[in-house]
């Protein structure tokens, strides 16, 4: 009995050292640095004017000014554009091209692997490669419609298409991320449903919409949302794009929160936005989180 | 009827899959060939479909200033990665021996830390880097690098640890050995193959990092991403460099990650759902 208590009590001793640095380093690299940013968000710290770190005369000051900050508001409008196609053209595609790949062939099972590509490619250097194609003196593309007599405008630099330039980019970039989530929940499917299915005279359609949909929808769901809080992070490609232009078309929260930091030196102003940005990416890491529980408990 | 989910692959339908293929990666390809090129073939138009290739933009790459920011990324995301594994696996052998509320608070914790955006670690990191003088270092980026490598560390290693026996742990208890040799002699080699995937996520991770590096360095220990970026800005449109920069900096990135895709949507979605 003794003897059993030593054990357990050297097994607890050996846990709390073995989890007490990480939970020290994530307290001071992660939680103060939180804190940190909701403390700045209070004051109107500017850069070129280090003693406003410190003036909490009017705490609530930032946050008032979000609302009538035509800037500030735009972003979030440009963010939902932003997300909601990326998001909807990368669960489209990613699962037409699961359902295509869904098959048995050596080759098949090859060529999955090149599909991801895309996906882990430093985000820097898909921005690169689109660089390379939006630029009018190099890109197959504007050749291409030069053959076909059309003058194709500057998309990065247009109105109307540097929005469509950055959502086709990304979705390009995330397409591989919802794929290989589909794919692997296709795989899941016992195949007695499609067979007693076929059995019954249901066509391919049918099949899809009545089996495999239902079985595969809430996998779409998380993906969806995955892609939608990380949407979010989409900074390569504008920075390198568009810079947020023309004018502030493509110019996202994000985008807008480092300008103020690091171009303009509104470090107070900046946090705040920040603050706002992380409480809206939390309520949906929240939803996230709760429907993979109840998936887990489903199954 | 054995053959499993998903019928066998018809020859139109494999021809299919290899036209979307090449129209994926058709971007991807366009920079690669970019990349051997020098700078009058690259304004050629029509592209000449066989070209002799150079890698004249690699050597005069490999002798400026982009070899150094070469090395300054190898650093940073190797030793952020060290340090992410020292600390967090003992954390995650020991979470996974632990009760179900711990974990769930800490996994929310470390959804927290992965899907914040860059920038709300990025300001107060800049100003406390600014204070102490690790604006521009090497050390800098390990730190804040470790900020998501950690957590990462241990969501990854928990069901590595969960698929070891219990029962082999109580017969070297029986034995007398204490916990941490168990942890060291016997736990820790049969999840070898779960330590070296997550290290190279943790690599991948920081290697691909673009927002800190672009913020906490200027010219000391500018990454490489941040060096291609230079390029476009300072020296004029040299295209064939830009492209060879690019593919130096995701050659690393594309030999490591097919070796672990096993793994990548685990990491992707570390928090929220079960690996």
């Amino acid at each position: 009995m003794t003897e059993e208590g030593s054990i357990e009590a050297g097994r607890r001793r050996f846990n709390r050292w073995a989890l007490a640095p990480s939970l020290i380093v994530l307290l001071v690299i992660a939680v103060v640095p939180a804190l940190y940013l909701l403390t700045i968000s209070l004051t109107p710290f500017q850069l070129v004017n280090p003693g406003s770190a410190t003036d909490f005369s009017a705490p609530l000051r930032n946050y008032r000014l979000l609302p009538g900050d035509p800037r500030f508001v735009n972003s979030l409008w440009v963010q939902a554009k932003l997300s909601f196609w990326g998001v909807l053209f990368q669960v489209l595609l990613g699962m037409s091209l699961a359902l295509l790949l869904h098959t048995r062939s050596r080759f098949v099972e090859f060529a999955r692997t090149f599909f991801l590509i895309p996906m882990v490619l430093p985000p820097i250097v898909v921005a690169v490669i689109w660089k390379l194609i939006y630029t009018p003196d190099i890109s197959p593309l504007y050749y291409a419609a030069g053959l076909l007599h059309w003058t194709m405008p500057s998309l990065t630099s247009s109105v109307d298409f540097a929005l469509i330039a950055i959502i086709v980019a990304d979705t390009w970039e995330w397409l591989p991320f919802t794929f290989l989530m589909v794919l692997a929940a296709l795989q899941t499917i016992p195949e007695e449903y499609s067979e007693a299915a076929l059995v019954d005279g249901a066509n391919r359609l049918q099949i899809f919409f009545y089996v495999t949909l239902p079985f595969i929808a809430p996998v779409l769901v998380i993906s969806a949302m995955f892609r939608l809080i990380d949407s979010v992070k989409a900074f390569p490609l504008i920075f390198l794009l568009t810079g947020g232009g023309p004018g502030s078309i493509t110019e996202v929260t994000n985008y807008y929160a480092y300008l103020l930091a690091f171009d303009s030196g509104e470090i107070g102003y900046s946090s705040a936005v920040t603050v706002v940005m992380l409480l809206l990416v939390l309520a949906v890491s929240f939803g996230v989180m709760w429907i993979g529980r109840r998936r887990e408990a489903l199954t | 009827m054995s053959e499993p989910s998903g019928r066998t692959a018809g020859v139109g339908r494999q021809v299919g899959i290899a036209v979307v293929l090449v129209v994926l990666l058709s971007p991807f390809l366009w920079l690669l060939q970019m990349s051997f090129k020098s700078n009058d073939l690259i304004l050629q138009f029509p592209p000449p479909l066989i070209f002799r290739p150079t890698l004249e933009n690699y050597t005069s790459l490999w002798h400026s200033a982009f070899s150094a920011s070469f090395v300054n990324s190898l650093l940073s995301a190797s030793f952020s990665t060290a340090l992410a594994l020292l600390l967090g696996i003992p954390a995650a052998y020991a979470l996974s021996r632990w009760t179900e509320r711990g974990r769930h608070t800490l996994s929310f914790a470390i959804l927290v830390t992965r899907m914040a955006p860059p920038i709300a670690f990025t300001i107060p990191f800049f100003l406390f880097y600014r204070w102490i003088g690790l604006l521009d270092t090497v050390t800098g980026l390990v730190l804040i690098y470790t900020s998501f490598n950690l957590p990462l560390v241990i969501w990854m290693m928990q069901p590595f640890f969960e698929s070891v026996p219990p029962s082999l742990e109580e017969a070297a208890l029986v034995d007398g050995a204490s916990a941490r040799t168990i942890f060291l002699k016997i736990v820790l080699p049969m999840v070898a193959p779960g330590i070296a995937a997550t290290a190279i996520l943790c690599f991948l991770y920081a290697w691909n990092d673009f927002f800190f590096a672009l913020i906490l360095t200027r010219t000391n220990a500018r990454t490489a991403p941040v060096a291609v970026v230079n390029f476009m800005n300072y020296e004029g449109w040299e295209w064939g460099k830009i492209a060879a920069g690019g593919s130096l900096v995701m050659a690393p990135v594309l030999i490591f990650s097919l070796a672990v895709r096993r793994y990548l949507v685990s990491g992707l979605t570390a928090g929220a759902i079960k690996g």
